[in-house]
């Protein structure tokens, strides 16, 4: 049986090459898919603590992140969208306006 | 040894996949590395009995959310925007990068300091139910150590499972609704024990006992029979197969001399086995049939507990009875069925609201990417618009035109008067 540290340190390298991908890339539909496997990562975790403690909850708390995952990609790339449609370019630098 | 490998080579194929990911310049490659460390998480899921979730990464997740992004990337066009080297923000690399670093130092430091293996897994809190088989005493109220455990439990009806916390317990059967002590014993209840109590016919009076009930996961398509006897008129009962009379099978003893108040070990049938042939018969009396199990409420489902009580019909009849307890057995640890029963009780409010998030989403996305169409044209504009000269109608209809002088004479078509108009100018 595979300890549940292995599970634990391959979602947090996972989710550490997610955040990576945050801070680094410049396409804002890469950001978008790193806050994916940042969150599956997440998920990784959790299923391995509800098989190391026996409980089902956590399985109930991946089916919810993935629920609200779905959601998120719902709206973040409909505003992907209308960014690219307003300013023809969805280059995150380029999107600064919003600053004070 | 082949699940240690199976991670190891799962896992190295997922985190190569995130990091070409990251890497890759067109957005496509970036997506499809994506899907493929999203499927390697998902085998993870299988490998940690999550059964459900497997099902839920690989058709949400896999499918429905990457064919979206897919599809955006696609729609804008977008597969090497931001790909250029970035000019500001050039201290963003060095520093992103020490920082991942230093935390997955951190992260295998409490790894290693916690030890989550090594920690003791707390036991489940125990299950216990009572069951009314005593004929001689009306419906009961049931308390176990002062708290009310069951209201006017009427004879041959068990309560729900509740959950109680480990310990000993003074169990006292009251008559319903009055103060009137009509047994009391004590029970110990360990931690992740299932029990049912029992009240029962001894003979001379009534007894009490807790016999250890089997809950737990059954295997595939199959069920577990517990069989207790509370029938007081037999010194013991067996449980006998009395075969098929068309295939003159002989009977065939399968459980033998279950003494009063005793509980034979439980056995794991496969679902629909039929029992009609099975019967209660006093010990080593094969022809004594007590009562035959032959009436559809004997069927077997799977996935259940079914103690089988044999007892009198009543406290003035004396036949045997059998009356069935199912009970559900614990659905497999991750599968579907587990995860369903949790999230329609416990989790029922959450998921109620997931589900309005999922609407409140789908009116975003909808209201964000709507773009205000064309001002409708008003009446009049559309009739501007629609009317031509009628001449170039008759010319796209017939093929002819009909403003140059009608050279061969008479038209075979019938043309309408206006169409004369340019003949006579």
């Amino acid at each position: 049986m595979v300890p549940t540290d292995a599970y634990v340190m391959l979602s947090m390298v996972l989710f550490t090459l997610g955040a990576m991908g945050v801070l680094l890339r410049r396409n804002a539909i890469l950001v978008f898919m790193s806050v994916e496997l940042m969150l599956n990562a997440a998920n990784l975790a959790l299923v391995a603590f509800a098989r190391r403690w026996g409980g089902l909850d956590g399985h109930l708390f991946v089916f919810f992140v993935i629920t609200v995952a779905a959601a998120e990609v719902a709206v973040g790339l409909a505003l992907i969208v209308a960014i690219f449609r307003n300013k023809r370019s969805i280059n995150i630098d380029e999107l600064s306006q919003m600053r004070g | 040894m082949t699940e240690v490998s199976l991670f190891i080579l799962v896992g190295a194929i997922s985190i190569v996949a995130a990091a070409m990911m990251l890497l890759s310049e067109n957005a496509v490659h970036s997506a499809l590395f994506l899907i493929l460390t999203m499927g390697c998480i998902a085998f993870m899921f299988l490998l940690l009995d999550a059964a459900f979730l497997f099902l839920v990464q690989i058709v949400v997740y896999a499918g429905a959310i990457m064919v979206l992004f897919l599809f955006v990337i696609m729609l804008l066009g977008a597969e090497r925007v931001g790909a250029t080297p970035q000019t500001r923000f050039r201290w963003m690399t060095p520093a992103a990068t020490g920082l991942s670093l230093a935390f997955l130092a951190v992260i295998a430091l409490a790894l290693a300091q916690g030890q989550i293996d090594r920690q003791p897994v707390p036991p489940s809190q125990p299950l216990l139910r009572a069951a009314h088989f005593a004929p001689d005493v009306g419906p009961v109220d049931v308390y176990a150590n002062g708290e009310l455990l069951a209201e006017g439990l009427s004879y041959g009806s068990a309560t729900r499972f509740v959950t109680l916390p480990p310990g000993e317990y003074n169990v006292a059967l009251f008559a319903a609704g009055t103060q009137d002590a009509l047994l009391a014993g004590a029970v110990t209840l360990e931690a992740g024990q299932t029990g049912t109590i029992i009240a029962y016919p001894d003979g001379t009076g009534t007894a009490l006992t807790i016999i250890p009930d089997d809950v737990s996961t059954v295997p595939e398509r199959s069920a577990r029979l517990l069989l207790f006897n509370a029938y007081p008129d037999a010194p013991a009962v067996d449980l006998v197969d009395l075969g098929s009379e068309l295939a003159a099978a002989p009977p065939r003893v399968l459980e033998a001399g279950i003494p009063l108040g005793g509980l034979a070990p439980a056995r794991i049938l496969p679902e629909n086995t039929d029992l009609s042939t099975w019967a209660f018969t006093e010990a080593d009396r094969p022809a004594a049939v007590l009562f035959r199990l032959n009436t559809p409420i004997f069927d077997v489902k799977r996935d259940t507990t079914k103690l089988l009580v044999l007892a009198r019909r009543s406290a003035e009849d004396a036949q045997a009875f059998t009356l069935p307890l199912v009970s559900a057995a614990q659905p497999a640890f991750g599968s579907p069925v587990a995860v369903g029963q949790l999230l329609f009780t416990d989790y029922m409010l959450p998921m109620q609201m997931v589900g309005v998030l999922l609407l409140v989403a789908m009116i975003g996305a909808i209201v964000l990417t709507h773009q205000p169409g064309e001002r409708r044209l008003t009446r009049q504009e559309r009739r501007r618009r629609v009317s031509r000269p009628l001449t170039s109608v008759i010319a796209a209809q017939t093929g002819r035109d009909v403003t140059k002088a009608d050279s061969n004479g008479g038209s075979a078509v019938e043309l309408p008067d206006t169409v004369e108009e340019p003949a006579g100018r």
